[in-house]
């Protein structure tokens, strides 16, 4: 039977140049680009004000075969060294109380924020044009999933070993009452996937990851060894090991813009935006996790956040990119003087505010007071005496009957919920960034910590309209709300939350309700 | 004292208190300044300790007398000026196993710059890839 043309021309084209009989992974790489192609119109479903180039590069040429080898590779180190030699050593029971506690917060969070990365980076899978870049994004949507099920196993392990498992079991069940929820929902999930699909890249690559992914998965794991934790440190680090690829994408979503003549308009505006929104939240959640939330400390938080946050993203991300028009954030200024305080403050509501938690707090000890007043001179005038206060209160103890919270309601310090970060704080006692300013609007009261927010609330006031812990439960008694938000422990009357992590003296929901003490909306003063 | 500007704790970092404050908060450090270094983060593992030991603490400080490599507990965190490169078929060769570039990114934790792999190199440099120069290709 005579061959056909194309079989035979096929046929010849293999006689002279043979079929290779391996090939590298950066060959099949190079191959697949041959399939990119040119839209006049990107039909996406998530649309963006910029134009994304399609000639940007997925930097670490992942093929899928090679991308499922380097990931089933990490887990198996990761289970194999948890199940096997940690599990011998009791790992998860050497771990100092006071950072088993911070790792309920720490995973817990982290969890949410890796599963909303999966919708975050299949909406720029689809977004983009560049097949190389939608390569890079689909590893991404892989990966986060990955972490979203990693850091759902930290909790389990602690659960599993860690001799409090309350809070690392169960979570979520009372993210209705607990006030930090809502702020890190607000960078974790608003932030990544509401709004304009590169405005979202830049909040969850350049910024989210590419800078605070830095102190959070990697400078955390040094605080987790200082304070025995070996758990945390294997898991965040295999972790981190796909945050470069999507540093990458995040960077290759700007060179994708860099020509567009919106990026000129609108970059440094989003860029600002999303500095400020990340910040606002995990510049004083990070540092009062890492000072407050351990008895070792490894390094003030002011200078962690300085080395990564200042000079190593601000230098050679943003600084570098300065000739092709990105700006210093013009928010930095504030963020440097949250570096620098704002941990405390939050740390003082936390502790004020520790029956709406899924943890237990400790205050500072002598040794803690000394190590905060010789790193932030000032501390002990403005922060120490306070918790002494409380202490000779019996702020500790169940018998007493004293929640600083009421503490706070009698001396005048209103705590208000800033509407656009949802991160709590008090006017009278904060020496964070900021100011109090309240806002109405059809008929709603709105109150803000800063110029930031309160610019980003003034353009779109409709994106911002979760309710604070305050306004849901005016006029409601501490304990109801606990119960209500299932704040108890199996039992049905030990709360889940205490002042110290002692093994004793546990307050119940019987103690708190003695404390007779009632949520106010500061709001209705105005 | 640090005499290597990119060590863990140079500069201010080697300051305390109000000294430091005093610094951090001072006008001329409220914006961001252009940096030509790069940051790669470790994970500790067999062979990546080999690989710094054997590779980053010798050839690779000869080759960039600016590198600094620091054991940070569960990880390396290692700073240059300009990049970092890493031959990973050198690394193969020294451990004396198959061990590719992916199987190299199994330990990859973080990197400040831009990181990117050719064949069996991996790279992180201060260029803006795709915007100084365009990314090579095998």
């Amino acid at each position: 039977m005579a061959l056909s043309t194309a079989t035979k021309a096929a046929t010849d084209a293999l006689s002279v140049n043979r079929a290779p009989t391996t090939v590298g992974p950066q060959e099949v790489h190079k191959w697949m680009q041959s399939f990119n192609w040119d839209f006049k119109n990107n039909r996406t479903k998530y649309p963006t004000k910029y134009h994304m180039a399609n000639d940007t590069k997925e930097q670490f040429k992942i093929i899928a075969k090679e991308y499922a080898r380097m990931e089933s590779v990490k887990d198996e180190r990761q289970f194999g060294t948890l199940l096997d030699g940690m599990t011998r050593l009791n790992a998860g029971n050497r771990v100092h109380p006071r950072w088993g506690e911070t790792m309920k917060v720490a995973s817990n969070f982290l969890e949410v924020g890796e599963y909303n990365a999966i919708a975050a980076a299949a909406m720029l899978w689809d977004s983009a044009s560049s097949a190389e870049q939608k390569n890079g994004y689909l590893a991404q949507v892989l990966d986060e999933i990955r972490h979203t099920h990693q850091c759902g196993f930290v909790n389990y392990y602690f659960a599993k070993h860690y001799h409090d498992p309350a809070g690392h079991n169960d979570a979520r069940r009372s993210r209705a009452i607990g006030p930090l929820w809502k702020g890190m929902k607000r960078v974790f999930a608003d932030g990544f996937i509401s709004g304009d699909a590169v405005e979202c890249s830049i909040n969850l690559q350049l910024v989210g990851e590419a800078c605070f992914t830095n102190p959070l998965i990697v400078a955390i794991t040094e605080w987790a060894a200082a304070n025995g934790d070996e758990v945390t440190p294997t898991v965040f680090l295999s972790i981190e090991t796909d945050e470069l690829r999507h540093m990458a994408n995040g960077y290759q979503t700007v060179v994708s813009i860099a020509n567009d003549p919106a990026a000129q308009k609108y970059m440094n505006s989003d860029l600002n935006n999303a500095f400020w929104t990340q910040q606002k939240y995990f510049t004083p959640v990070l540092g009062m996790l890492f000072e407050y939330g351990s008895k070792f400390k490894v390094e003030p938080w002011v200078k962690t956040w300085n080395r990564w946050v200042y000079e190593d993203w601000g230098g050679i991300w943003i600084g570098r990119l300065g000739k092709y028009g990105v700006q210093s954030p013009a928010s930095l200024r504030d963020a440097k003087q949250d570096a620098y305080w704002a941990h405390h403050d939050l740390a003082l509501l936390a502790y004020a505010m520790w029956p709406t938690g899924f943890f237990r707090l400790s205050l500072p000890d002598a040794e803690d007071m000394a190590w905060f007043e010789a790193n932030y001179p000032g501390w002990y005038d403005h922060y120490g005496k306070i918790y002494e206060e409380w202490k000779a209160l019996g702020c500790e103890d169940p018998a007493s009957g004293f929640i600083p919270l009421q503490w706070m309601i009698d001396k005048g310090h209103d705590i208000y919920i800033d509407r656009v970060s949802q991160v709590p704080f008090c006017p009278s006692l904060a020496k964070c960034s900021g100011s109090l300013r309240v806002h109405e609007l059809n008929g709603q009261k709105h109150s803000f910590s800063d110029e930031w927010g309160e610019r980003m609330w003034l353009t779109e006031p409709e994106r911002y309209e979760c309710q604070s812990v305050f306004e849901q439960y005016a006029g409601r008694e501490l304990s109801d709300v606990i119960v209500e938000g299932h704040g108890v422990r199996a039992d049905g009357k030990t709360l889940i939350a205490q002042p110290h992590v002692r093994g004793d003296k546990l307050w119940t929901v019987d103690d708190l309700k003695r404390a007779n003490c009632k949520f106010a909306d500061p709001l209705d003063k105005f | 004292m640090t005499t290597n500007a990119n060590e863990y704790n140079a500069g201010i970092m080697q300051k305390n208190g109000k000294d430091f404050a005093d610094e951090f908060f001072a006008e001329e450090n409220q914006v961001c300044k252009e940096s030509n270094t790069v940051v790669l983060v470790l994970m500790k593992s067999d062979e990546i300790d080999a690989v710094v030991e054997e590779m980053l603490l010798k050839n690779g400080k000869a080759e960039n007398p600016t590198m600094v490599v620091e054991d940070r507990s569960g990880y390396w965190w290692i700073k240059a000026n300009g990049k970092i490169e890493i031959d990973v078929e050198e690394a193969a060769e020294m451990l004396g196993k198959r061990y590719s570039i992916y199987d190299f990114l199994v330990n990859v934790s973080s990197t400040i710059g831009r990181a990117y792999t050719l064949g069996e190199k991996f790279t992180i440099t201060s260029e803006l890839m795709g915007l100084d120069r365009k990314l090579t290709n095998v």
